[in-house]
């Protein structure tokens, strides 16, 4: 489990890497560029107050998934740099809307893991809450283990129990 | 006989639960014995009708239960058709105790109807127990086939036969092509009621027969609908802010009980069948999931992880006392009551397992029916004496079986080689 989330981060920072390039070819705050709809389709103002180009040039703030163990949703000390970078980007920029997406794996029943995925969702929420941010920036749902690997084995099963931070503008 | 039948019935479930879980024991405890040996012997003339024949569903549909033993009769000459000129010492010596006889008949030559007409005999008795006619069109074979089988069991049993009744399951085709389906309990006459890209799950069929609720994902979380199975015409019952999930009907189909989450844990409320009078039940910092409507009205049973790993408990709808059922094993969850109270329906966690347990709630016994790994999503017939399960085939693709409340029958559904999943099953209707 802990090779595929290394390779998952890799697969993220290479991601990154790819947008950071797109970005410093094509600056974004020109007036009337039409690149500025990268923004998600924002205008330039939206996208200023929401702080996008933090929100996708910030390391920590690419990074999205919060693991968690077998029927567990409390969350381990690893994850605690990147709430606290999300809880701050969320305090700087009131209008931001946050959407986090409880999954679980395919063991047990599908209402039962809808739940399981709630909690590690509201588990993120109310690590968030702890930093300052409100109740009104964000939402939380739960997938279950609707979009689960059905087949997976034992620790592989491990990619399946997280909490994902999506964002409205996104 | 039917004080008989529910002795050997309740005997071996009180045998069973002494015992240690495993299958393998149970069958040696003479489970097997007490199946009630019965030969349907090959109907004549049912050469007129295509496909499977009335012998074969009703000996089918009896070998279901784990309660009778149907005997081979594919290669008895000459069967009897009528309950006239039984050879009695002939099947007594097959080990029969009941045979079953009947004929097929075309009984109007202008619209093709048929007619079948059958007995129960009493082997030992050398008595006719009951004779009776059906008539229809050739399409309702089956449905008379298994209207045979109703009245047999009836008779030997003294409970409704559910052998006419429908289910309900999702079929996953792919990651973007579901479908929630309708078909003979046996999995036969199945049609599609909706399709649709995104996860469909929890099904539950209102007692009255005519609605079936579910939660789907197509607004890019969980909601729940209520589809109307007459008209086909669906309505969105819960739409709240967070999940909405787990519909369960209450005993007169008035109301459901449904989970929400706004932005916390799932808590349960109870609301109209036409959206309207939302009450949250109870309130914690745990999750509350799961709810399923005793037949009293009064009490709801759920899951719950209040004591850490998820058990079932019960609340009271009127005054919220909360008390718990499930003592047995560390993970108990999808909890489900047989139509007269008296068993729990639920799913363990045995050692990593996932199995189907039946708890007495008289006596509190518990009873593994089946083996796992991956068994779910349990739900009972509407006489309470036959289980809808979901298992892996070959520990991959999820199937829809049944599975006696004695454990001794597993058998699958046989509808297709895709996904098979969250079985629900109709009432029984007249």
């Amino acid at each position: 489990m802990e090779e595929l989330q290394l390779k998952k981060s890799l697969l993220l920072l290479s991601l990154v890497a790819l947008l950071g390039a797109g970005c410093s070819s094509t600056p974004l705050d020109a007036p009337g560029d039409p690149a500025a709809s990268n923004y998600y389709g924002t205008d330039a103002a939206t996208a200023e107050a929401l702080g996008l180009e933090e929100l996708r040039g910030n390391t920590l703030l690419t990074q999205r998934s919060v693991f968690f163990d077998f029927n567990k949703y409390d969350i381990k000390d690893e994850y605690l740099d990147l709430i606290g970078a999300h809880a701050q980007y969320l305090n700087n920029h009131a209008p931001a809307r946050m959407i986090i997406k409880g999954n679980a794996d395919f063991r047990g029943s599908h209402e039962y893991n809808l739940s399981l995925g709630q909690k590690r969702s509201v588990a993120v929420k109310e690590a968030l809450n702890a930093l300052g941010v409100d109740d009104s920036q964000i939402e939380t749902i739960s997938y279950g283990e609707e979009y689960a690997n059905q087949e997976c084995q034992a620790d592989a099963c491990g990619q399946d129990r997280r909490a994902d931070i999506t964002y409205e503008v996104e | 006989m039917i004080s008989r039948m529910c002795s050997i019935f309740f005997g071996l479930l009180l045998l069973i639960s002494t015992s240690t879980y495993s299958l393998e024991v149970i069958e040696i405890l003479g489970g097997k014995a007490s199946e009630i040996p019965i030969a349907i012997a090959p109907f004549e003339g049912s050469e007129i009708i295509s496909g499977q024949k009335a012998h074969q569903i009703i000996s089918s549909d009896l070998n279901r239960t784990g309660l009778f033993r149907p005997l081979n009769t594919s290669g008895i000459s000459n069967p009897p058709s009528s309950d006239i000129n039984i050879n009695y010492t002939k099947w007594s010596a097959m080990d029969a105790q009941f045979i079953v006889v009947g004929k097929v008949e075309i009984e109007n030559p202008v619209s093709g109807n048929i007619k079948v007409t059958w007995s129960l005999i009493d082997i030992f008795k050398e008595k006719t127990v009951v004779s009776m006619r059906y008539t229809g069109k050739k399409s309702q074979y089956r449905a008379i086939a298994h209207k045979v089988s109703d009245n047999v069991y009836e008779h030997l049993t003294g409970s409704k036969g559910i052998f006419h009744t429908k289910i309900a399951y999702v079929k996953k085709v792919n990651d973007k092509k579901y479908s929630l389906n309708v078909a003979d309990f046996d999995g036969f006459n199945s049609r599609s009621i909706l399709n649709t890209t995104q996860p469909i799950i929890s099904l539950r069929w209102s007692p009255d027969g005519e609605k079936i609720a579910y939660v789907s994902f197509e607004k890019k979380k969980p909601v729940i609908y209520i589809q109307n199975l007459r008209t086909g015409k669906r309505t969105l019952l819960a739409n709240f802010k967070g999940n909405n999930s787990a519909p369960a009907w209450s005993p007169d189909s008035r109301k459901l009980a449904i989970v929400l989450t706004y932005n916390q844990n799932s808590q349960i409320y109870t609301i109209n069948a036409d959206g309207s009078g939302i009450k949250q039940l109870m309130r914690s910092h745990a999750i509350n999931t799961e709810p399923s409507w005793a037949p009293n009205g009064e009490d709801i049973y759920f899951s719950s992880n209040r004591g850490g790993s998820p058990q079932i408990y019960k609340v009271n709808i009127n005054d919220d006392e909360i008390s718990r059922v499930t003592y047995e094993g560390k993970y108990n969850l999808s909890p489900s009551i047989s139509y007269d109270g008296k068993l729990l329906l639920f799913l363990t966690n045995d050692q990593g397992k996932f199995k189907v347990a039946i708890q007495n709630l008289i006596s509190n016994q518990v009873l593994k029916i089946s083996e796992g790994p991956a068994d779910e999503s349990p739900i009972f017939a509407p006489n309470g004496h036959l289980v809808l399960f979901t298992y892996k085939d070959y520990g991959k693709t999820t199937k829809i079986g049944t599975v006696s409340i004695n454990g001794l029958k597993r058998l699958p559904i046989n509808v297709g080689t895709s996904i098979i999943q969250e079985p629900t099953w109709g009432p029984i209707t007249n």
